[in-house]
């Protein structure tokens, strides 16, 4: 491999470019958030006292949980579907795979905004296909005000989420299986290993580095989702779909509080930063 | 494979289409429709196809306006990205120079910046350069926070020119310029695509830079002309429908139609 210092050259463009707009506002974050700020003015250095705040912050605890919530459930649905889908379309003919897949993908091109603006009609009380199909059923006592009440809102609103991000685990998930040697399957077959068996004991075992990034992607797309809910419930009803960067954003763009924004922002870097690097530390593990 | 586990298979791939595709026909259905039929008949197509809520959405509520502002942030953000993250992807992928791991390290970790948790700052930056309200203060920032990504993407793909072209070329005394651009440009060209598809991807859907940066009507693009307009025109559902089918045909298509591309460069990351 060549030694050259005009390395430095070719990486100067995008490094500029990053370290301007994306490293000096993260060092910024962390600098505001020691400071008591006055109408977007710096004042008092107060030490760690904008972060003793968060401890009696009652939204910023229920944000962090929805957070959570929103991991888990993003881990548990739209992985398991995708692994599934993928391990079934393994077997059936290029075609089909080709089409199914770019149909499950689809929705991922859909911004989130417009996302977020379809399945709000759906689960619109009055004229919403939902209710509408659950009285069709039989089971219109079901129904509801789906993102309008407390207890249903952050659920409905994961079911848009898992609606965008199944595609694209079937798509990572394909491609890895792809590449498994397909000797394997049919040592398993001749064996008479049930549709069941292979799943359970070569496909999920073998594709465990792409549940791993798609583990880590999920995580860390369910800590920094901001477009959906905005667009949607703003947080509301009450704080029940409440997330930390909705949080950070009325802090900083409707109170104006700088240093709590900055605060909510540096714990927001650090929760991501270090899921980031136990899944790196995981992934090593061979 | 027995009969019935054949049978669930195909219901379980059969559930997901529906629940991948209902929503995306639900629009399409409220978009052709007229006012007085919109929630009343069956949720089949009707003919012959109403396109006056496009018409009036187009010309009436800006769209025409959101959707070039769209094109040029994407477009923009695309060419920034096309033109600095190939050379620093070469730069990690074929090169040695003191610093690449801490550097590299330092990309990498951008790769789960939240936008959110950096607009605290970055709208004061940008307000001191006196780029709110100004497409650069969008562009720069976006392609900025697309780096990580990009540059991760495109050392993996440059990991796969070998490396006797490279060495070779330079015994034959090219510059390292030249030789990026005249040997290795052309093998990666199917990377490039790929990048080039999922940055202006990205850069189409965002939202929380342009709503925060752009206070001009006439710079909004479509993902932020179609928030407003749900509060603005909350009754239109076929105008707002039209508008969301505005947003996101585009990319629907363009995705069907590079599918190959897409996927090559979504699983370029992921597999290795």
């Amino acid at each position: 491999m060549l030694t050259t210092r005009s390395a430095y050259l070719f990486l100067a463009p995008s490094l500029a470019l990053y370290l301007l707009f994306v490293g000096l506002p993260i060092l910024q974050v962390f600098g505001f958030s020691f400071f008591d700020w006055d109408n977007g003015i710096a004042g008092d250095f107060i030490g760690l006292a904008n972060y003793q705040r968060l401890l009696g912050d009652g939204v910023f605890w229920v944000a962090l949980w929805h957070n959570a919530i929103w991991v888990v459930l993003t881990l548990a649905f739209p992985l398991l579907a995708g692994l599934v889908i993928a391990a079934i379309l393994a077997e059936r003919n290029a075609n089909v795979v080709r089409w199914l897949a770019a149909i499950y993908f689809i929705p991922r091109t859909i911004p989130l905004v417009v996302a977020g603006i379809i399945w709000g009609w759906i689960y619109n009380p009055i004229f919403g296909l939902l209710n509408f199909g659950l009285e069709a059923i039989g089971l219109g006592g079901l129904g509801g005000a789906w993102l309008a009440q407390e207890d249903t809102a952050l659920l409905s609103l994961n079911v848009v989420g898992a609606w965008t991000f199944f595609g694209f685990c079937v798509i990572i998930y394909l491609a890895a299986i792809q590449s498994i040697d397909p000797a394997l399957y049919e040592a398993a077959s001749i064996d008479g290993a049930s549709w069941w068996r292979k799943f359970r004991d070569l496909t999920v075992p073998l594709l465990r580095g792409s549940t791993l990034f798609l583990g880590l992607y999920a995580a860390i797309e369910a800590m920094r989702f901001f477009d959906l809910v905005w667009v949607t419930t703003q947080g509301g009803p009450g704080y029940a779909t409440e997330v930390l960067t909705t949080h950070i954003y009325k802090t900083f763009f409707l109170v104006g509080d700088f240093g709590y924004a900055a605060t909510l922002s540096v714990v927001l870097l650090i929760i991501v930063l270090s899921i980031s690097a136990g899944a790196f530390a995981l992934l090593r593990k061979p | 494979m027995t009969k019935k586990t054949r049978l669930i298979q195909n219901l379980i791939l059969l559930v997901f289409v529906l629940y991948a595709l209902v929503p995306v026909y639900l629009v399409f259905l409220a978009a052709i429709r007229s006012e007085a039929d919109l929630f009343s008949g069956p949720l089949t197509l009707s003919w012959p196809i109403n396109f006056a809520n496009f018409g009036r959405i187009w010309n009436e509520a800006g769209f025409a306006t959101y959707f070039m502002n769209s094109v040029i942030t994407a477009v923009s953000v695309t060419i920034l990205v096309l033109l600095t993250a190939p050379l620093a992807g070469f730069a990690f992928a074929k090169l040695r120079f003191p610093g690449k791991e801490i550097l590299f390290a330092l990309f990498l970790a951008g790769l789960v910046v939240p936008a959110p948790s950096v607009i605290v700052a970055l709208y004061g930056n940008l307000q001191a350069a006196g780029l709110i309200d100004n497409r650069i203060g969008v562009i720069l920032p976006q392609a900025a926070l697309l780096m990580p990504f990009s540059v991760f993407m495109m050392r993996t793909v440059m990991q796969d020119v070998p490396d006797e072209l490279v060495e070779a070329a330079v015994m034959d005394g090219a510059g390292l310029l030249k030789i990026f651009l005249t040997i290795v440009v052309p093998v990666v060209k199917p990377g490039l695509m790929s990048l080039g598809l999922i940055v202006f991807l990205f850069a189409w859907q965002e939202y929380l830079l342009p709503l925060v940066v752009f206070q001009t009507e006439t710079l909004k693009p479509l993902t932020v002309g179609a928030a407003s307009l749900q509060g603005r025109y909350g009754v239109d559902y076929g105008g707002i429908a039209a508008a969301g089918l505005i947003a996101f045909a585009p990319l629907v298509v363009l995705f069907l139609a590079m599918q190959r591309s897409f996927v090559r460069g979504l699983t370029a990351g992921a597999v290795k």
